[in-house]
């Protein structure tokens, strides 16, 4: 209620409104000049840089998005270079790797072939060598025969010969001489 | 000092004064030995009689080692001294025994230039060499 008797009151008095509301008209043109001035110092210096830096960071920010598509493009046409590569790379490895099946094999039945032969190059020496061995063994048998007969002949000999022998002996090895002769 | 003689002359005039009898053995003996001692020649001694057995062969006497493991009989050595005689056409036959173990048996007969060994030992050595398989 006070509230609308205060305002019956200030619209009885017009005059004053300004006033009435604590508002200073010369203070308020005062304002507005200052205002203008404001308005027309930043409409001449800092609008036209700031719409400058404005289209300037458009002009970027398209680029950027030309440059984004593009790369994008960029981006996507590589990834099938590298799909294309990769399948490509692919085929490769698989040639490759079949090959060296192929290369293994054949090296593995070179050296089979080479391993059966040094084998069999191995077994016929080992046998040249056994018998050569046996040989030996055989002529050094037969040699240590003899040298035991000897020594035996010797012992026994010895053991059983007396003169009456060993006459009988010499006159036979005579008469044998004598017949060859 | 006397010229040198050759080994063959030596023997020679050895043999001949063995065979004639003059001069005696001792004397020829006693000269040989001393020319071979003023001629420095004793080394050559083997040899010598070596050469002089050659020749007193090549004249009929025949001076042979007979090698054996037992003493000898008489018997056996006639018989030694027959064959000796029948294989070589030598007159006179001296023997020289020798008694030598180590030939186990039978006889080995030495004569100049060669040698007829019919010892059980030889025979043995001739078993293990002849028959050695090398």
């Amino acid at each position: 209620m006070t509230f609308l008797s205060q305002f019956a009151e200030t619209a009885q008095t017009d005059t004053n409104l300004f006033s009435a509301l604590g508002i200073d008209w010369r203070l308020l043109i005062l304002q507005i000049v200052a205002f203008l001035i404001l308005v027309a110092i930043l409409g001449k210096f800092v609008y036209p840089w700031l719409m400058k830096q404005v289209d300037a960071r458009q002009a970027d920010i398209e680029a950027a998005s030309t440059a984004a598509v593009q790369a994008q493009k960029l981006a996507q046409a590589n990834q099938e270079k590298v799909a294309a590569l990769l399948t490509e790379a692919r085929k490769e490895a698989a040639e490759i790797v079949s090959t060296a099946k192929l290369e293994s094999a054949d090296m593995i039945s070179v050296s089979e072939k080479r391993a059966q032969a040094s084998a069999e190059r191995i077994v016929a020496e080992a046998h040249d060598q056994l018998g050569k061995d046996i040989a030996n063994a055989r002529k050094q048998l037969h040699n240590d025969t003899l040298e035991l007969v000897a020594l035996a002949t010797e012992k026994v000999v010895k053991a059983k010969l007396d003169k009456k022998a060993d006459a009988e002996l010499i006159e036979t090895a005579v008469a044998s001489s004598k017949a060859a002769k | 000092m006397a010229s040198r003689l050759s080994r063959r002359r030596l023997a020679t005039y050895i043999a001949d004064g063995f065979v004639s009898g003059t001069p005696s053995k001792a004397t020829l003996i006693e000269q040989l030995a001393g020319y071979l001692v003023e001629s420095r020649r004793t080394k050559e001694l083997g040899l010598i009689v070596r050469d002089i057995e050659y020749q007193l062969a090549e004249k009929g006497h025949l001076s042979a080692t007979v090698t054996s493991a037992f003493d000898l009989g008489a018997q056996t050595l006639k018989t030694i001294e027959a064959y000796v005689k029948d294989t070589t056409s030598a007159e006179h036959i001296s023997l020289t025994t020798l008694v030598d173990p180590d030939v186990l048996g039978g006889i080995k007969i030495s004569l100049p230039g060669r040698e007829n060994d019919q010892t059980i030992a030889h025979q043995l050595t001739v078993l293990k060499t002849r028959f050695k398989k090398v």
